[in-house]
C-alpha cells in the first residue's frame, strides 16, 4: 500500500472537520460563526500574500485587487449564470455548492491573470518602486471596477446570493496552506527564498528567478481571488473603494506583524487582526491609527515580526530540556 | 577537434567612455585549468561577468561549444553547464548549507513543481535522490558536520569551500573561480590549490580562475592570460608569464625581479 | 485659442504645485534612496497649519497670506526633522524595506490621526489673498495662480541657490553621491539629511498653502492623491534629480489639466499611476536622470 504523505492527509483532514463544523453551524450563535468566517478570509489572503512577499520577497501592495477581481467575478458568475443553471427554485444544495465552487475558482483564476499581468512589468523592479507599481496596479483596477456601469459602478453589487459558510471558507484556507507550505518546502520552493535572498546568486545556481516571481504572483493572485469571492458571497455587497490600498495594507500588516516568510506566524497574525478588532469594537474610530503605529513600533523594536520564532530551536530546547530532565 | 568549452573571440564590453574588457581572444579548451591574472581594475571579473551573461557585450562573441551565448540569461548559462563563484561571497544567508547546496540542484530535478503538492512516489524519490546528492557533496567536501547550521555562520574558509561546492551541484563543464583564495592564509592557500585540482581531476573537466595570488595560480594553473586595462597582454605557461617583463612591469611599473611571483 | 490658453495656465499653475511636493521627494530619495509616503501628508499639514493661521489673519490680504505661507514652510519644516529624527534614523542602515514599511505607517498615522483630530469632513480654506481675477483678453486670470506659480518660481530658484550655492547644498549633493565618502570628508551626515528633511517638507507645506488656496476644500486625507501624483513627477524627471522634478511636475499638470478638460476625465487619476507604470517599464531613469546598475 503506497504511503499517503502528511501533508495530503492534513489537508483532508482539515477540509473534514470544516465540513463537520459547518453541519452543526446553526447550533453556534452567528456572529462567532462571522468571525470565524472572517478569520478564515483572512488567513487565506495573508497566506497568499506572504507568498509573495515573504517568501518571494516581492513587496506588494496591491494585494486587495486581485482580491476584487475574484469578488467581481465569481459575483457575476452567481448572479448572471446562476438563475440560468439553478432554476427557479434556487437548485439543490449540492448544486449551489457546485456552482458556488466553479464561481470561486474561476474568481481565484480571474485574479491569476490580474495576478500575471502585474507581475511580468513589475519583473525588473525592486523594493519602493515595486511596492508603488503594485499599489498603483492595485488603484487602476479599482477605477476600472469604478467604471464599469454593468459591473454596478462605484455603487457596486449588491443582492450576492449568500453561499459563503465556515466549510467552505476554511476547506480553501487549508488549500491555501496547504499550496504555499507544500511548495516552498520542497527544492523547487527553495528557489522561491534564493529569489528573495540573492536574486544574482540565485540565477547563478540555475535559478529562473522571473519563473519564480511570476508564480508567486500568480499562485497569490489566485488564492486572493478565491478569498475574494468568499467574502462578496459572505458580505452579499461589494463596491470597489472596499478593495482599496487600505485594505491591501491590513493584509500587509498581517504579514509583516506574523513575520514575513513564517506562514505559522502569518496565520496567527491574521486570527489577531480579525479578532482584535472584533473585540475593540468600541474604539473602531481608533482601528487604523494604531494599525499604523504597529506598523511603526514592529519595524522599530522587532522588524522580524511578532511571531516569528524559530520553531525548530525551541522544539529544539524543549527536547534537549525534556532529555536532561530525564536522567 | 571538438569546439572549445569556452571560447572568447574579441570580447568587447563599454561602460560610457570605460572599455572594461578590449577585444579579448581567449580559449578554454576541455580538460583546461586556465588561470587569469592582472592587476586590480584589470577586467577580471568583468570577464568572468560577460562569460554568465550578467552583463552583454559591446562587441565580439563568447561561445561555448561552438554555441553563442549571447542574449541568455544567467541561468540559462548554468543550463549551457557553465558555473561561476563570486568574488565577495554570495551564500544564500537565510538558508542553511543543506539548503543552499540543494537550491542548486533544481536544475537536474526530475520532478515537476505541482508533483511537490500532491507528493506521489516520484516527487518523494526525486527528493530522497536530492538529498543524498547533496549529502554526498557536502561530506566528499568536509561539510557535513555544518549541515544545518545558517551558511553565514561558517568560518570564511568554508564559507568559499560551500560556494564552490554549490557550483558543483549544478553539474557544470566548465566552472569560472573568482578570486577563490581571498582573504586566505597560507595554510588554507595550500589546501585551496588542492580543492582545485581534486575538483579538476573529479568533478569538472574545464577551470577558469582569477586569482591575485601568484602561488595558488603557479601551482594550478596549466595554461594564465594576463589582463591589463582590459586588454590581454600576454598568454603562456606560469612560468613563460612569470618571467615576462610586459607582465612584470603592469603589475609593478617598471621591471624586477622573479621574486613578487611567490605571495 | 484662448481656451488652450487658459488651459496652459491652469496647467502651469497645478504644475507648478506639484513641483513643490516633488521636490521632496526627489531630495530625499537622492539622499536617502527611500521613498518617504509620509511626505504627502506634510503637504496636508501645511494646509491645516494655514487653515488655522487664516483664523488669526486678516482676510483678502497678500501679507497675511505670505504670513500663513511662512508659517507653514516653518511648521511643516518642524514635522519633517522630527519625522525623520524619531522614526527613520534609527533604521538608517537597516533594510530598506523596513523604512519604507515605517514611512507607510507614518503616511497612514498622519492621515487618521488627522481624522480623529480635525474629522474626516473637509473644512473650507479661508481665503486668505484678494480672490480677485484679472481678464486679460478673454484669459481669466485669478491672483491665486499668479501666486501660485510666483511663489513656486521663487521657492525653486531659492532651493538651487541653496543646493548649489551654499556649503550645506553641496554637502547634501555630497551625500546623495556617496554617503561614505562625504563622511569622510568629514560631513556630517545627520545634519545634512536633517537639512533635507526640514527643506523638503517645507517646500510641500508651501505647496499645501498654494493648493488650499486654489482648491479652497482641505480634508486630512487631501494629500494622499496630489503627493501620489508629485511622487509620478519625481520619478518622470528621474528621481533624485532636481530640475527633472520640477520638469516632471510641469508635464504632469498639464497632461493632467487637458485629461481633466477632455472626455476622459473620470480616468485622471488612474493617469498618474498609468504614467508612472509606463516609466517604470520603459525608462526607469526618467527624462533627466541616470539608471546606475547594481555592481556584480
Amino acid at each position: 500500500m503506497k504511503r499517503i504523505p502528511t501533508p495530503l492527509i492534513a489537508l483532508v483532514a482539515t477540509v473534514l472537520a470544516a465540513f463537520g463544523v459547518s453541519f452543526f453551524s446553526d447550533r453556534i450563535d452567528p456572529y462567532y460563526l462571522d468571525v470565524m468566517i472572517g478569520v478564515g478570509i483572512n488567513v487565506i489572503l495573508a497566506v497568499s500574500l506572504n507568498l509573495v512577499n515573504g517568501y518571494t520577497g516581492q513587496f506588494s501592495l496591491g494585494h486587495a485587487g486581485f482580491m476584487s477581481v475574484g469578488a467581481y467575478l465569481s459575483a457575476a458568475v452567481t448572479l448572471l449564470a446562476g438563475p440560468r443553471l439553478l432554476g427557479e427554485d434556487g437548485g439543490t444544495a449540492l448544486q449551489q455548492g457546485l456552482l458556488f465552487l466553479a464561481a470561486l475558482v474561476m474568481g481565484g483564476a480571474g485574479a491569476a491573470l490580474a495576478g500575471l499581468a502585474v507581475g511580468i512589468p513589475s519583473l525588473r523592479l525592486k523594493g519602493d518602486y515595486l511596492a508603488l507599481v503594485t499599489l498603483g496596479f492595485g488603484e487602476i483596477i479599482r477605477v476600472i471596477f469604478q467604471n464599469v456601469e454593468s459591473l454596478g459602478g462605484a455603487l457596486g453589487l449588491n443582492g450576492i446570493p449568500n453561499y459563503t459558510n465556515v466549510f467552505w471558507v476554511y476547506a480553501f484556507a487549508a488549500l491555501t496552506v496547504f499550496t504555499v507550505v507544500c511548495l516552498v518546502r520542497s527544492t523547487y520552493g527553495r528557489g522561491f527564498l534564493a529569489t528573495q535572498d540573492d536574486e544574482i546568486a540565485a540565477e547563478a545556481v540555475g535559478i529562473d528567478t522571473t519563473r519564480y516571481k511570476i508564480v508567486a504572483f500568480v499562485v497569490g493572485a489566485f488564492f486572493a481571488g478565491v478569498a475574494g469571492g468568499l467574502y462578496g458571497h459572505f458580505k452579499l455587497t461589494i463596491t470597489p473603494t472596499g478593495f482599496d490600498f487600505t485594505k491591501s495594507i491590513e493584509i500587509v500588516v498581517m504579514v509583516i506583524l506574523g513575520g514575513m516568510g513564517n506562514t505559522p506566524g502569518v496565520i496567527l497574525a491574521a486570527i489577531l487582526l480579525t479578532v482584535l478588532p472584533e473585540m475593540l469594537r468600541a474604539v473602531e474610530q481608533y482601528r487604523m491609527v494604531l494599525y499604523s503605529l504597529l506598523l511603526i513600533v514592529l519595524m522599530l523594536v522587532r522588524p522580524k515580526g511578532l511571531f516569528n520564532f524559530n520553531f525548530t530551536a525551541i522544539a529544539a530546547r524543549l527536547r534537549w530540556r525534556y532529555l536532561a530532565a530525564r536522567k | 577537434m571538438a569546439a572549445p568549452i569556452l571560447q572568447l573571440e574579441k570580447a568587447t564590453i563599454r561602460f560610457g567612455g570605460l572599455t572594461a574588457v578590449n577585444a579579448l581572444d581567449l580559449v578554454v579548451n576541455e580538460g583546461d585549468l586556465v588561470g587569469l591574472i592582472g592587476p586590480n581594475g584589470a577586467g577580471k571579473t568583468t570577464v568572468f561577468n560577460l562569460v554568465t551573461c550578467v552583463y552583454e557585450t559591446t562587441s565580439g562573441t563568447v561561445r561555448s561549444n561552438g554555441a553563442s551565448l549571447t542574449g541568455l540569461r544567467p541561468n540559462e548559462v548554468v543550463e549551457a553547464g557553465i558555473a561561476r563563484t563570486f568574488q565577495n561571497i554570495r551564500l544564500f544567508r537565510s538558508l542553511t548549507v543543506f539548503d543552499n547546496v540543494r537550491v542548486a540542484c533544481n536544475l537536474h530535478r526530475t520532478s515537476a513543481p505541482v508533483q511537490a503538492l500532491v507528493r506521489m512516489s516520484a516527487f518523494r524519490n526525486d527528493e530522497a535522490a536530492i538529498a543524498r546528492r547533496v549529502e554526498e557533496l557536502l561530506e566528499l567536501f568536509h561539510l557535513g558536520r555544518y549541515r544545518d547550521a545558517p551558511a553565514t555562520s561558517l568560518p570564511y574558509g568554508e564559507q568559499r569551500r560551500l560556494e564552490i561546492v554549490r557550483c558543483l551541484a549544478t553539474q557544470p563543464k566548465l566552472l569560472l573561480l573568482d578570486e577563490p583564495a581571498a582573504g586566505m592564509n597560507p595554510t588554507e592557500k595550500g589546501e585551496l590549490m588542492a580543492l582545485i585540482k581534486r575538483i579538476h581531476r573529479e568533478f569538472v573537466p574545464s577551470i577558469l580562475l582569477v586569482e591575485h595570488s601568484m602561488r595558488v595560480v603557479m601551482g594550478v594553473c596549466q595554461r594564465v592570460a594576463v589582463l591589463d586595462y582590459g586588454v590581454k597582454i600576454a598568454e603562456g605557461t606560469p612560468e613563460e608569464i612569470r618571467n615576462d617583463p610586459t607582465v612584470i612591469e603592469a603589475y609593478l611599473g617598471e621591471p624586477h625581479g622573479s621574486s613578487w611571483a611567490h605571495h | 485659442m484662448t481656451e488652450f490658453l487658459q488651459q496652459l495656465l491652469n496647467g502651469l499653475s497645478l504644475g507648478a504645485i506639484y513641483a513643490l511636493i516633488a521636490l521632496g521627494y526627489t531630495m530625499v530619495y537622492g539622499v536617502l534612496r527611500f521613498i518617504n509616503f509620509a511626505h504627502s501628508d506634510v503637504f496636508m499639514v501645511g494646509a491645516f497649519i494655514g487653515y488655522f493661521a487664516g483664523e488669526h489673519l486678516p482676510h483678502d490680504s497678500i501679507p497675511g497670506g505670505l504670513v500663513a505661507l511662512a508659517a507653514a514652510m516653518a511648521g511643516c519644516a518642524v514635522l519633517g526633522i522630527v519625522i525623520e529624527r524619531l522614526v527613520y534614523r534609527p533604521l538608517r542602515g537597516g533594510p530598506t524595506l523596513n523604512v519604507l514599511i515605517t514611512a507607510i505607517g507614518m503616511s497612514l498615522f498622519l492621515e487618521y490621526t488627522g481624522q480623529l483630530v480635525f474629522g474626516a469632513t473637509p473644512r473650507a480654506f479661508p481665503s486668505l489673498i484678494p480672490a480677485k481675477v484679472i481678464a486679460v483678453h478673454g484669459l481669466v486670470i485669478s491672483i491665486n495662480q499668479l501666486l501660485v506659480i510666483a511663489v513656486a518660481s521663487v521657492l525653486m530658484v531659492a532651493l538651487e541657490l541653496a543646493v548649489y550655492r551654499t556649503k550645506i547644498g553641496t554637502a547634501m549633493r555630497a551625500v546623495a553621491l556617496n554617503p561614505k565618502a562625504a563622511q569622510l570628508v568629514g560631513i556630517n551626515i545627520d545634519v545634512v539629511i536633517s537639512f533635507t528633511f526640514g527643506l523638503g517638507s517645507a517646500l510641500a507645506g508651501a505647496g499645501g498653502i498654494l493648493y488650499a488656496l486654489n482648491y479652497p476644500s482641505i480634508d486630512p486625507l487631501m494629500g494622499v492623491v496630489p503627493g501620489l501624483k508629485a511622487f509620478v513627477a519625481a520619478v518622470l524627471g528621474g528621481v533624485g534629480n532636481i530640475p527633472g522634478a520640477a520638469l516632471g511636475a510641469l508635464i504632469l499638470g498639464m497632461t493632467e489639466t487637458f485629461i481633466d478638460g477632455s472626455r476622459f476625465s473620470t480616468y485622471k487619476d488612474a493617469i498618474a499611476f498609468a504614467v508612472l507604470i509606463g516609466i517604470l517599464l520603459f525608462r526607469p531613469a526618467g527624462l533627466l536622470g541616470r539608471y546606475s546598475t547594481e555592481k556584480v
